[in-house]
């Protein structure tokens, strides 16, 4: 026991011991000192990540009787989700402002959300996975009813709603599995499906199981919650929302798919074919929309459509380069999200015509918002480019019955382009007038920050690469 | 010699210049970013020249650029490797050439926003040049990307005579070309993934595809999928829509360079992949291609002759050009490969002289419609020697480029052995040439001859530096007109 603590377990408990802390400052901490509550935050973010050093990777750690595993994938996912969390929590600085006296449980919830981010990717056993999903979305209620109005307590209870019936069919799918398998763990579940021939109730519950866990990304049946909470929420919440989830649930979908679930057609063209009728819905939608925050709803369910598709088809190949689209994707998404931010502390920026003429007085943000569309849209010189044609590439080599799906996405892309242009263009516009936009340096730090990692990985690509394809070989 | 000229500095040098331009290091002064621009240009053509001269075709310049030792994405073969080959390096020297005339036309057509003018034409030369030198499909495919967010902002940007709906034709042709990409990157990663079963080895390199064991069906899907791609930026008949409003919106300097060598890309693009690689296939559906560069030839040819636009006129024979460069290169044989890349270099330079003049003439009558236009020969002498002379040499008078260009399209088509649909594709488009006669001498007709109007009375000739611009260009037409050896001999 204590030696499981202190192999995998440090980063995890150091995270709770700061969300116990918060929620104890909430109620003795004068609303005065509320920003004291980001610190902590922060100081709790950089100390988990300083001790992942000391999780063990090699061999594969399994703890309390294999319920929690620890490998060099799940390392490089816990990290990415600190960092993102770390971004989140020095944007959050706005709504600190706004809420004043809850800032320390808003920070708590943030942190507990990221708790269960972590508790995601590492879970070995369905009990376990069950309880981390929840530990994951409940905070995230709290986080988007967070903010002031009507909108963003009808998005929390929608969100609500959306999960509850997800979680349903999650656990209908995982009692399926029991059923036929006698173990709720991943291992043991992996090694009776491998011995014995597969039935079509097998993939009956991969499946519930799977769209139980994609109800997080907005992906086709239980896609409809994203648009009211994007319109809802916070933009420092959205960049948590778009990004931290995301990755929890395409770190155990992947291995979900390797291991419990096998590797049966039947599945992978259900998936895939859900995977294009999200990207369709999501990319029509955006078209007619104006509103800045519905269009990167869209941008994001589109996004994690495509990568759902790659990683539907299992392969090595294939893992790298979702691993690597999902890093991109992450810090690309941070980065627009913090000059909305930007925009969000200065005034009310809703629709894209409110932007017009910003560039005039803001140049080098407007720049910098641009890289990030661009990135978005997979323009070269951004590792949206290169994480773009690796993606299609693993679609491009898993078969020719996989071609007609990609000839789809590649034609959604276009449609992206469509409004992506829609968002950057009016920055660029001619005004009479233009206001400067004030920014901190914490929001300009996060902004340059992550775009100056885009543009170094979409030039120098390969070292990234390496990372994830032996981080796709150990799994 | 062969230290000095390197590939890398001919493609990165002005995108390297673009971000420095564009950076807070660099003045604001606007005469000095355009006389800083103009004197890099400048040089990056002597340089080209250079190049050029020392060019040697059985030892051609060739280079790989590795990132901290390692290729550029070692995990899908892709490496940034370049190799200039006989009709790479014209086309560099060409695009170095129609940059340079481009600043020298900016100097009367832009006047706001300098910086970001400047800084966004040097990123585009540079994916333009990165596009006729690499010898890797996903590089290529980068550059051919990366080329579309400089023409989007020089289209759609506000240069300080910003046409009314500019940014919808800059959208419309990012739209177009980005649909047209998106379709050849599937035809790259179709082309990929079958090299790496037929070989068993990740890679892009143009040499290395071998598409041998590749069956019937994907072979074609393929070549579809690519020239898909290459015949919106051609443009081949009915993916063409972008190009008559980008090219009239964009100002002067724009206008040349879309014309004069973003258009050449698709041609080139057709010539590496379908020519090169896919040649089997290429060979079967020119039958078809004829067909659509016959229709490409006279549809256009037509709807030119009703423009009323005179930079419209211009925009569509552009067109009508592009079909007579796809007739020589579905001739498959060599003298239709020469006299495609040799028509590439004379329309380049057709196109720049016309849309020079169209920008004067805009710039001095606030007007480019040919019903309004009229007697402008009496104020601008001038600009009517040259207008008469590159007209006529754009309808085929001999002694001018074109003329050679189009004769040896045409025998070549003639020549051709593969089928006897291509032949009579030759045959009926030579009437082309009386068709753009009509068009372009009534272009000259209805704005320089007629009786002079008394809202014209009072324009100015052409200054110094709109000569010297349209005087290089007459000069590349002659020299190119009188000795074509020169450079069919680089051709080879």
């Amino acid at each position: 026991m204590i030696n499981d603590l202190f192999n995998i377990l440090l980063p995890q408990t150091c995270l709770g011991v700061f969300i116990s802390l918060q929620l104890i400052l909430a109620m003795i901490i004068s609303p005065r000192f509320f920003n004291s509550a980001r610190i902590i935050s922060l100081i709790g973010i950089v100390l988990s990540i300083i001790l992942l050093t000391t999780v063990q990777t090699e061999p594969q750690y399994f703890a309390f009787n294999n319920s929690i595993m620890s490998d060099s994938y799940t390392l490089l996912f816990h990290f990415i989700i600190l960092l993102c969390s770390f971004f989140v929590v020095i944007l959050s600085k706005n709504i600190c402002t706004k809420i004043k006296q809850h800032s320390n449980v808003f920070q708590a919830m943030i942190l507990t959300a990221t708790l269960g981010a972590m508790s995601v990717i590492s879970a070995n056993d369905f009990i376990t996975l069950f309880i981390s999903l929840e530990l994951l979305s409940f905070p995230t209620y709290f986080l988007i009813a967070s903010s002031k109005g009507y909108l963003s307590k009808e998005a929390s209870f929608k969100y609500l709603i959306t999960n509850a019936v997800s979680t349903g069919v999650f656990l209908f799918g995982a009692s399926y599995l029991y059923g036929l398998t006698g173990s709720l763990n991943l291992s043991e579940i992996y090694e009776i499906i491998s011995e014995g021939s597969q039935s079509l109730i097998y993939v009956f519950a991969g499946l519930m199981i799977i769209f139980g866990i994609l109800a997080k990304l907005a992906i086709f049946p239980f896609a409809n919650w994203i648009i009211d909470v994007y319109k809802g929420s916070e933009t420092s919440v959205l960049a948590f929302l778009s990004t931290v989830p995301k990755i929890a649930v395409f770190g155990i979908l992947c291995r979900l798919l390797v291991f419990a679930l096998g590797n049966s057609f039947e599945l992978t063209f259900i998936i895939a074919i859900v995977s294009v009728i999200t990207a369709l819905w999501a990319n029509t939608y955006a078209i007619r929309e104006k509103n800045v925050k519905v269009i990167l709803a869209c941008s994001s369910s589109a996004n994690a459509s495509y990568i759902l598709l790659a990683s539907c088809l299992v392969s090595v190949y294939n893992l790298s380069t979702v691993i690597f689209y999902l890093i991109c994707y992450v810090l690309i998404n941070i980065a627009t999200f913090a000059f909305l931010n930007i925009a969000e502390s200065n005034n009310n920026f809703v629709i894209t015509e409110d932007f017009k003429g910003i560039a005039k007085k803001n140049f080098s943000i407007s720049i910098a918002y641009t890289i990030a569309i661009l990135a978005l849209a997979g323009f070269p010189i951004t590792s949206g480019f290169v994480a773009k044609i690796y993606l299609f590439s693993a679609i491009a080599h898993s078969g020719l019955i996989f071609i007609p799906f990609l000839i789809a996405i590649l034609i959604f892309t276009v449609i992206a382009l469509f409004y992506y242009l829609k968002l950057i263009k009016p920055l660029f516009e001619n005004v009479e007038k233009s206001t400067l936009l004030k920014t901190t340096f914490s929001q300009d730090f996060v902004l340059f920050i992550t775009i100056a990692v885009t543009i170094f990985i979409g030039v120098f690509p390969e070292k990234l690469i390496e990372i994830c394809k032996i981080i796709a070989y150990n799994i | 010699m062969d230290k000095i000229l390197s590939i890398p500095v001919l493609v990165f040098f002005p995108m390297l210049i673009s971000f420095f331009i564009i950076s807070p290091l660099f003045t604001n002064n606007e005469i000095s970013v355009r006389r800083f621009t103009k004197t890099v240009l400048s040089l990056h053509f002597i340089y080209s020249v250079l190049m050029l001269v020392f060019y040697n075709s059985s030892n051609p310049y060739e280079t790989n650029i590795h990132f901290f030792g390692l290729n550029w994405i070692q995990s899908m073969g892709i490496n940034f490797s370049f190799k200039i080959d006989n009709i790479g390096i014209i086309l560099t020297t060409l695009t170095s050439f129609i940059f340079l005339i481009a600043s020298l036309a900016s100097k009367m057509n832009i006047r706001k926003n300098h910086k970001f003018y400047y800084s966004m034409l040097l990123l585009l030369m540079s994916a333009i040049l990165g596009i006729f030198t690499t010898n890797d499909m996903f590089v290529f495919f980068l550059f051919w990307e990366l080329e579309l967010i400089p023409a989007y902002f020089l289209i759609g940007g506000d240069w300080g005579s910003r046409e009314n709906d500019a940014q919808k034709s800059a959208i419309k042709f990012v739209l177009f070309t980005f649909f047209g990409s998106m379709i050849m990157l599937l035809g790259i990663l179709l082309l990929h993934y079958y090299n790496y079963i037929t070989t068993g080895t990740l890679t892009a390199n143009f040499e290395n595809i071998f598409i041998t064991q590749i069956p019937d069906g994907i072979q074609y899907f393929i070549s579809i999928c690519l020239l898909i791609g290459f015949g919106v930026k051609l443009p081949i008949i009915p993916l063409h829509t972008w190009l008559p409003d980008a090219h009239t919106k964009a100002s002067t300097p724009v206008s040349i360079v879309l014309a004069g060598i973003l258009l050449k890309t698709g041609a080139y693009g057709i010539y590496r992949f379908n020519y090169q690689i896919l040649e089997e296939c290429f060979k079967t559906i020119t039958p078809i291609l004829a067909i659509l560069a016959l229709v490409n030839i006279i549809y256009t040819a037509f709807v030119a002759y009703a423009q009323t636009d005179i930079k419209r006129i211009v925009a569509y024979s552009s067109i009508s050009n592009m079909g007579l460069i796809l007739l020589g290169l579905t001739a498959c044989n060599h003298t239709g490969l020469s006299a495609s890349v040799f028509h590439m270099v004379a329309h380049a330079l057709i196109t720049a002289g016309l849309f020079m003049i169209c920008g004067i003439v805009y710039l001095r009558c606030k007007t480019r419609n040919i019903e309004i236009l009229s007697g402008l020969a009496n104020n601008m002498p001038r600009l009517f020697g040259f207008a008469t002379l590159i007209v006529l040499a754009s309808i085929g008078i001999p002694a001018f480029a074109p003329f050679i260009s189009e004769i040896l399209t045409i025998i070549s088509a003639l020549m051709s052995d593969l089928s006897n649909i291509i032949k009579i594709v030759a045959i009926l488009s030579l009437p082309l040439l009386i068709i753009s006669s009509c068009y372009m001498l009534k272009f000259l007709h209805k704005s320089f001859f007629g009786e002079q109007l008394e809202a014209f009375e009072k324009i100015n000739d052409i200054t110094v530096h709109e000569f010297v611009i349209l005087a290089s260009v007459v000069f590349g037409l002659l020299l190119f007109g009188i000795m074509p050896q020169t450079l069919l001999n680089i051709i080879g």
